[in-house]
């Protein structure tokens, strides 16, 4: 109850502070960019639309996450109003879990708003409901949750810029995961043992982004059917288990903050 | 537990390490204290004494290094403890994008409110802290005393045995000071213990049972008002008219005068003997208006304290 009031605040706090109105604008984009740049290709106007769409939805999706979550808990110290929260009958980690679950709310729903209007000019040009775009969306919701998580953990204990910066370098770090261990091998020594230790911390995030990759032999591609229903319930496990790792760490950190 | 603690600190200290060099700031060295059940307790001292710190501390905002603190017999930070004790922050923040209603509810539904018993409160309190006027608008639009109001309503809203109000009276003009004054006399008449801090000196007269004085991180004195403050009358001040000649018996030395469209008004010491300066007085023509005999006040007191600790901080 206490939890569900808090990560309801924070939907309220994301909603007013008008930061989904960025959906709006990026809609907008969208539509008329990708109908009016298929004009440009011959027969190609569907893929282009995919492509450009989940482009966008990660871009957008990641850079709202990384903002959202790198101020969440900072702007409650800078402007004092945990002084009248944490007195109250509940415990740091309600507050925390709270604070993660309305951020998490937010950019699900952000996700699949933006999602609804890809499949929108999908069909304007004649595609249907298209499963593997949708596999693509889900991926990448889980994506801008491990990255939000991570931009949480870093705003318990630093300012916005710092953990803005460190989550999206951990962002394009953990995206390319697959090109790093390919340069550890190749540089070898010490430098792929530091490689295997880095990838077994960060995020594979490459996981959320498959298309164009290589899985078990097969080439993965969202103008085909993407990945199949093992690899979606295990990237989905690995996203959120990661997440709830990093909002633990998160917990652990706020629950021994002196508030000055 | 003893029936009537409600709030009790013991040798509490507290060193923050501020910047990048992690400079040492001693806030508390040394504050004791003790608040009784149903009393209105004043926490008193200058600014940078540490009040703050120590009401953070109290409420679990802040950890202690050293000492022991309890919230009605329990330890800071307990849940059921913070269930029965509603607090406001000095300058207190709250979420500017939400109204007086939507922050209240909030507040009441952490505080374990729900359902009818959660609006009807929240009505009761808007009413009661003078925010009818205010209703369904926006934080960000409140002035400082509005929201110093809110934030009473707010610490209010989980119906709480135990209320803690750092600096309840900042931003308040006269009017709004007296309303907060009267709304303590109420809170304890319902049996609830009031536990604040100000620097608004005359408001501690008026409604404290007992205080505690903070100076330089230690408590320097704890106890009802009467028993700090001496009985014994430190000077007499008098208002005279002089006689159409003006004249006056001669003043004594240290004497403080001060004339006002035609009349006297003199402030004097202990030392001097009152009966046989107004005897003169009368004699050399002048009428008495008013003589009255002058105790030593909470300023006084507060003054003198607070010099102390200050030169004691000094030496060492």
């Amino acid at each position: 109850m206490k939890i569900v009031a808090i990560a309801r605040n924070t939907f309220r706090e994301a909603v007013r502070n008008k930061i989904l109105y960025s959906l709006v604008m990026f809609a907008t984009a969208l539509i008329l960019g990708s109908l009016v740049l298929g004009d440009f290709t011959l027969g190609e106007e569907i893929r282009l639309t995919r492509d450009l769409g989940l482009y966008g939805v990660d871009i957008f999706g990641v850079l709202i996450a990384i903002f959202l979550g790198v101020n969440m808990l900072y702007k409650e110290l800078q402007l004092k109003t945990v002084y009248t929260i944490l007195p109250k009958p509940i415990a740091r980690y309600q507050f925390v879990l709270g604070k993660w679950l309305g951020l998490v709310f937010t950019l699900v729903l952000q996700v699949a708003v933006m999602g609804a209007v890809l499949q929108v000019a999908l069909l304007i040009q004649g595609a249907g409901f298209e499963t593997a775009v949708w596999k693509a969306l889900w991926l990448l919701m889980i994506n801008v949750i491990v990255v939000t998580s991570i931009a949480l953990a870093f705003s318990a204990f630093s300012t916005p810029f710092l953990s803005g910066v460190f989550s999206m370098g951990i962002f394009l770090v953990g995206r390319a995961t697959p090109d790093l261990v390919e340069i550890g091998k190749k540089a070898g020594g010490l430098a792929h043992t530091g490689v295997a230790i880095a990838v077994k911390i960060l995020p594979n995030l490459h996981l959320f982004f498959p298309s164009g990759a290589v899985v078990g032999a097969k080439h993965i591609s969202v103008h085909a059917n993407l990945v199949d229903m093992n690899y979606m319930v295990s990237a989905t496990l690995y996203g959120l288990g990661y997440s709830i790792v990093v909002v633990a760490l998160a917990i652990v950190i706020f629950r021994k903050r002196d508030f000055v | 537990m003893s029936v009537e603690s409600v709030l009790t600190a013991v040798g509490l200290a507290k060193t923050f390490h501020l910047g990048f060099f992690r400079k040492k700031v001693q806030a508390v060295k040394d504050v004791s204290f003790h608040v009784k059940k149903g009393e209105i307790f004043g926490f008193l001292g200058p600014n940078g004494a540490g009040k703050t710190t120590t009401m953070k501390i109290l409420t679990g905002l802040v950890f202690q290094d050293r000492g022991t603190a309890s919230v009605l017999g329990r330890p800071v930070g307990d849940l059921h403890a913070k269930q029965r004790m509603g607090y406001l922050p000095e300058t207190p923040y709250f979420y500017e994008y939400l109204t007086q209603e939507e922050f209240l509810d909030f507040s009441g539904q952490l505080a374990g409110v729900a359902g009818t018993v959660l609006r009807k409160r929240r009505e009761e309190l808007i009413e009661r802290v003078g925010l009818g006027h205010a209703r369904g608008r926006p934080l960000r639009k409140f002035s400082k005393g509005m929201l110093q109001r809110v934030g009473i309503a707010q610490a209010l809203m989980g119906d709480p045995d135990l209320v803690i109000l750092d600096e309840p009276m900042t931003g308040l003009d006269p009017l709004g000071r007296k309303e907060v004054r009267d709304l303590m006399v109420a809170l304890k008449r319902e049996g609830k213990t009031v536990f604040f801090s100000t620097h608004i000196l005359p408001d501690v007269e008026m409604i404290c049972d007992r205080v505690a004085l903070v100076v330089a991180g230690r408590t320097v004195s704890e106890g009802p008002l009467a028993s700090l403050l001496s009985a014994q009358v430190i000077g007499t001040e008098v208002h005279l008219r002089p006689s159409a000649a003006g004249t006056l018996p001669e003043l004594p030395n240290g004497v403080d005068k001060l004339v006002s469209g035609g009349d006297v008004r003199l402030d004097l010491p202990a030392s001097v003997d009152v009966d046989t300066f107004l005897l003169s007085a009368v004699n050399a023509g002048a009428h008495v208006i008013s003589v009255q005999p002058r105790r030593e006040s909470l300023e006084e007191y507060f003054v003198q304290q607070a010099n102390k600790g200050n030169a004691k901080v000094a030496q060492s």
